[in-house]
């Protein structure tokens, strides 16, 4: 059988992530196809909403890239994402969800190796954990999905 | 010019928007690992698009054609360029799509070359990515609105950090081109390390008597205001509206009224190190950098004082028969709006405290190149005679060792330092002509001497003043007796060499100034590289300007430099500066955030978020769209959805996160 | 953005505090001319508490004067009429059915599945059958847990001991879930239960024959902070407490006092009145329409809001210590919507609901799921 391949989402801050994964570019480093990246304006503009629904929509881990603390375009934004991704993680095992499917990583605009490692770890990790629900003991999801189908008639 | 390759798809047309994608080869850089005839087919098939090809390299004037004519021919609503970074040709396209009627907001890129081509190998999956962000591209288009720049007004005075030659040369610069320039330094004089030097590489020019000149002229400047002893304290406001509060310390000394005679430095009963000669010698507590400081004044350092409150002393005062001398001076805060900034904060030496295999800065006779900077001076601590610092003889062995710190990634500092090549054949040349009998060695890596007329002055100290050469790393130095031991390699022959030296000059690396990373917080400036060194906003083609509109960047403070290096850099930066205080407006970007009135209920959660202050709530939130730098932090925090981003907002996401998701069969129109 | 926000019934008050119902007599010149004789309705309760039912005496006098305009031909609460009348009803002979309660046994989707075809309209009344309820909060749980801590080891389903088969109690359904999920509903009137106001607006729509767009939601757009006549001053989160823990000031947002207070993402159309009481608001009138899920908002809002100083990298264990402080975050943030927002629950997954909280109908074939382990 084939391996796995995760899909993620990486919602990555135009000023320092998006700028590190231009340099992983131009330095030709290589690293696993399975992320798709977006460009937001800052890592605070990412919202827990966004990131559950992508991994409702069918990403097995989604990658919030901004950049290093004290380095924020806009002074902050990373300290309300790094919050925010706090909270969320909180509550991903209530809703089915290994927290480790959602990684916040700082990778500034000069640290193209970095951005290449980090996605290169994430495939890895996301490969180890599989599919959404499948075989992970905290997951209420395999439970009910063995229990809970609606009943027939 | 029709295109050579890459014929037009055309599905059938649909109400709606009319989306065309533009896929580039660019060369082989894309097509080379990403099929690019399939990323046109497969987008062709996306719901939304009407047009979609293929072409060598977008960015020629013919591919722009293309894309053009493209846009009239079909009636586009929206453009997805498939290329490389936004951050290279997103103002060509939307340059482009402007000269063919579109809005230029209605053109985005899909980034496949860094983002994709570059990283991956060839194959499916490196395609099927590369269809995966066109797709996510087409989304965000859909759901952009046309939207125009905002213009706004700015204030036409010019803040220049650092008094260094950098820093000296911009505020001329802008000076002279009419514009109010503040001049922040934070020790007492301008100058800065330029004012230490001996002589100058590679024509041997006196440092000072070629600087002087110009801190003279910047001081008497009618549009320079001169703020030393100052720092910059507080940084708000955005591009051409910055507000700066700067902290000036007192120096307790009136320079109007300061002759300069010195009495009081000679009563004064404290003596620290002087930092101007590098703790070579010593100064009193009120006291004067160096003669020609500008201003010209004596400053009294509060710290080494004995005690200014209460007073302890005031022999100086006793002493002044100008009565220059007020213990009450206060501090001042200097509040000014400023258009543009320009940031030249310098370098400072990597402290040879951190090389414990050069002695770690306990042997005296192992100095720093601006150790021996003074050393050299005429108006240094020997007065111009060299004389090494523990015993005042007059060194007969000198070593120089370059590199130290520098190049050595696993102990210290990677990078080259680049000046030290120069300067060190400068030491050891200038050593041999002050001391003819003397012998100079000089342990180097590499000679890099790029630059009008330093190769030549290199070869010159090698041959005219038999400089020994040595090819290779100092392995340790040590004390012994009143001699310091070098051991050392020399790779070309293979020996092993020990030098007994009187004095060894390190050549540290460059570092940058202290301070300059909060500074840089204050500034917004995002990212200082990873040594610390400001960061430009792009390294070849934007190499004047951060990503802070409006400061610019001279002199050291980006990288090690040499004194011309910094001050074409700085007048660059003078340049860059000018352009922005002499245009009528500037454009501010419009994707700013916006409120939904309907839904907002005033909760005001979004207001301290807002790093700009931008958002005020009374029955609604209401964005001044001036201040709003467009960072959504408001967008995100808004719990109700009534606060969103213009051409970012959660719907594009949901939808370009879909498009990500989806298998390329899901996706087709039909 | 959906119909319902654009067609707000003509005449609803801009603002909402509990609007008066505006009584209408046959005689005058009524807009009741959809209805020839006297409108039908019917009223159910499934998974309730009962609180919906009593509900209609919140509206308090005009109560007569509704009562006296319609023609009640089913409601277990109030009049004689069974299943087998309700049964024997022409489909689509009743107007409207209001039905209040989670779905959460076998008979609830048989009942509510009849009503559906024997009503034109089918309303979900109170936040059960909008959003799930706070019976929903079982979902937490499997049935399995649940039954087996009731009923104790080694339970099983069936008639009482000697009783013939068809006593046997409904079944269980695996999960509690909205009317909407089971059967297409056309309107909403939310609350926990619905506050007189909301009624009040939902029954002067009916009557008068001017009612919104399918879809629509009786309750305002615009968050209740707008209606609530609380102060905000510093928008910080210090600290976050429990309701048991704090006194409230009287004066003070309940949020900056460190309350998770759900107005900010919860439909304004009560008038604040738990906040106004010093409770925090606990969402019951539901997302506003834009807020999507409403505990990932909240999550997002919340996070936003707390600080411990200067934003920087030494006050992030501070901060941490505050984000810890938020406990229960299920029963705090979904505490009416489990089955309607908890994502990638299996059931919404099946019962097709995407993205946002949606109201559109969604048909759902609670017959035809896969049948698998369990209890049956």
């Amino acid at each position: 059988m084939a391996e796995f391949e995760p899909k993620i989402v990486a919602f990555l801050c135009r000023w320092c992530a998006y700028a590190g994964a231009d340099l992983a570019g131009t330095s030709r480093l290589k690293y696993p196809p399975n992320v798709v990246p977006i460009r937001v304006p800052c890592s605070g503009r990412v919202e827990p909403a966004w990131v559950v629904d992508a991994l409702r929509q069918g990403a097995d881990g989604v990658l919030i890239g901004g950049c290093h603390p004290g380095d924020c375009h806009y002074v902050s934004g990373n300290y309300k994402a790094r919050r925010r991704v706090y909270l969320l993680k909180k509550i991903l095992p209530e809703l089915g969800i290994e927290p480790d499917r959602v990684r916040l990583e700082w990778v500034s605009a000069s640290e193209g190796k970095r951005f290449a490692e980090v996605v290169a770890d994430f495939v890895a990790e996301l490969r180890a954990l599989g599919p959404i629900g499948a075989g992970s003991d905290a997951s209420r999801v395999t439970r009910d999905e063995e229990s809970t189908a609606l009943r027939g008639g | 010019m029709s295109p050579k390759s890459g014929d037009a798809i055309r599905p059938s047309s649909r109400h709606g928007p009319r989306i065309g994608v533009f896929v580039c080869h660019c060369g082989h850089n894309i097509a080379g690992t990403v099929d690019v005839e399939k990323v046109a087919e497969a987008l062709a098939r996306y719901p939304g698009v009407v047009y979609s090809t293929h072409y060598d390299y977008m960015c020629s004037d013919p591919g722009q054609e293309l894309v053009k004519r493209a846009i009239k021919e079909h009636r586009l609503t929206g453009v997805v360029v498939a290329a490389c970074s936004p951050s290279m040709h997103e103002p060509t396209f939307r340059t482009a799509g402007e000269e063919a009627g579109l809005n230029p907001y209605l053109v985005e890129i899909a980034n496949i070359r860094e983002h994709c081509s570059w990283v991956h190998e060839a194959g499916p999956a490196t395609t099927d990515k590369a269809i995966r962000i066109t797709r996510a591209a087409v989304e965000k288009v859909r759901g952009n609105h046309p939207l125009e720049p905002l213009q706004i007004g700015h204030a036409e005075k010019c803040l220049v950090i650092g008094g260094g030659i950098a820093g000296i040369q911009a505020a001329l610069d802008v000076a002279e081109a009419g514009y109010e320039v503040l001049l922040v330094e934070k020790s007492p004089t301008i100058g800065g390390h330029m004012a230490q030097l001996s002589e100058t590489f590679p024509t041997l020019d006196c440092s000072q008597c070629i600087l002087t000149p110009k801190m003279v002229e910047a001081a008497r400047h009618p549009r320079i205001r001169l703020l030393t002893y100052s720092e910059v304290e507080e940084v708000s406001g955005f591009l051409g509206n910055y507000h700066v509060r700067i902290r000036k310390k007192p120096t307790y000394v009136d320079p109007e009224k300061c002759n300069l005679c010195g009495d009081c430095e000679e009563v004064c009963p404290v003596r620290v190190p002087n930092e101007f000669d590098r703790g070579l010698s010593e100064r009193g507590a009120i006291y004067i950098p160096f003669p020609q400081a500008v201003p010209s004044s004596y400053t009294l350092d509060e710290e080494a004082c004995l005690g200014l409150e209460p007073l302890r002393c005031s022999e100086c005062a006793r002493v002044c028969e100008v009565g220059a001398i007020d213990y009450d001076m206060q501090e001042e805060i200097i509040e000014e709006d400023v258009g543009a900034i320009i940031v030249a904060t310098g370098f400072e030496l990597y402290p040879k405290e951190e090389m414990a295999e050069y002695g770690a800065g306990r042997i005296p006779d192992v100095i720093d190149g601006l150790e021996f900077e003074r050393i050299l001076s005429a108006s240094g601590p020997t007065g111009g005679e060299v004389r090494r610092p523990s015993d005042g003889k007059v060194p007969k062995e000198v070593v120089f060792i370059q590199c130290s710190g520098s190049r050595d990634p696993e102990l210290h500092k990677p990078y080259c330092s680049k000046i030290c090549c120069m300067y060190t054949a400068k030491h050891a040349l200038l050593y041999r002509h002050l001391v003819p009998d003397g012998r100079a060695y000089v342990f180097y890596i590499d000679i890099r001497a790029g630059g009008k007329g330093y190769e030549e002055f290199v070869a010159r100290a090698m041959e005219e003043d038999r400089i020994l050469y040595l090819r290779g790393k100092v392995a340790k130095v040590f004390r012994e007796g009143d001699k310091v031991v070098v051991w050392g390699v020399d790779t070309l022959t293979g020996k092993r060499v020990e030098v007994k030296a009187d004095l060894v000059v390190l050549a540290q690396a460059i570092v940058p100034s202290p301070g300059v990373t909060e500074l840089a917080q204050r500034l917004h400036m995002s990212c200082l590289d990873e040594h610390g060194f400001l960061k430009e906003a792009h390294p070849k083609l934007r190499p004047l300007e951060t990503l802070a509109g409006g400061v610019f960047i001279a002199g050291a403070a980006q990288a090690p430099k040499d004194i011309p290096d910094a001050v074409a850099q700085a007048s660059g930066a003078a340049a860059k500066a000018i352009a922005l205080l002499s245009a009528p407006a500037l454009v501010h970007p419009p994707e700013v955030a916006i409120v939904d009135e309907e839904l907002c209920s005033g909760c005001g959660i979004c207001a301290p978020q807002c790093p700009y202050s931008a958002i005020t709530v009374e029955e609604v939130a209401e964005v001044n769209e001036v201040l709003c730098e467009g960072c959504g932090a408001c967008a995100a925090a808004c719990p109700s959805g009534a606060m969103s981003l213009r051409n970012l907002t959660d719907e594009q996401v949901l939808a370009m996160v879909r498009a990500a998701l989806k298998e390329a069969a899901e996706v087709t129109s039909g | 953005m959906r119909a319902e926000d654009e067609a707000r019934p003509k005449g609803s008050p801009d603002s909402m505090g509990p609007t008066p119902y505006v009584a209408r007599h046959e005689n005058s010149a009524s807009p009741v001319t959809r209805h020839a004789s006297r409108p039908k309705i019917a009223v159910y309760w499934t998974g309730s508490c009962g609180g919906c039912d009593v509900s209609f005496l919140e509206v308090g006098e005009a109560i007569v004067d509704i009562l006296s305009q319609v023609e009640i031909v089913f409601w277990p609460a109030l009049a004689d009429p069974k299943r087998e009348d309700l049964e024997a009803m022409p489909p689509g002979s009743i107007d409207v059915a209001l039905i209040n309660g989670t779905i959460r046994t076998e008979e609830n989707v048989e009942m509510v599945e009849l009503l559906r075809e024997k009503a034109k309209l089918v309303v979900a009344y109170g936040a059960c059958a909008h959003l799930g309820g706070v019976p929903s909060l079982a979902n937490l749980s499997t049935r399995e847990e649940i039954l087996g801590e009731v009923l104790g080891e080694g339970w099983r389903r069936g008639p009482p001991p000697g009783g013939p088969e068809e006593d046997a109690p409904p079944d269980l359904l695996p999960r509690a879930l909205p009317l909407s999920q089971v059967v297409r509903v056309d309107y909403t009137v939310p609350g926990c239960p619905p506050p007189a106001g909301l009624i009040g607006e939902f029954f002067n729509a009916f009557l008068s024959g001017e009612m919104p767009e399918p879809g629509y939601v009786f309750a305002k757009a615009k968050a209740l902070c707008e209606e609530c006549p609380r102060t905000r001053e510093e928008r910080v989160l210090k600290r976050i407490v429990r309701p048991h823990e704090l006194l409230p000031d009287p004066e003070e947002c309940l949020l900056d006092q460190g309350l998770i207070c759900l107005g900010p993402v919860t439909r304004g159309g009560c008038n604040a009145a738990c906040p106004q009481a010093g409770m925090p608001c606990t969402g019951c009138l539901g997302p506003t329409p834009k807020a999507g899920d409403p505990g990932l908002a909240m999550i997002s809002a919340l996070a936003s809001l707390v600080r411990a100083g200067e934003e920087g990298e030494e006050a992030i264990p501070k901060e941490d210590e505050i984000l810890d402080q938020l406990v229960d975050l299920i029963g705090t943030l979904y505490k009416y919507g489990v089955p309607t927002f908890c994502p990638l629950s299996p059931e919404r997954e099946r019962a097709g609901v995407r993205g946002k909280a949606s109201p559109s109908p969604v048909p759902s074939q609670p017959g035809r799921g896969r049948r698998k382990g369990g209890a049956a």
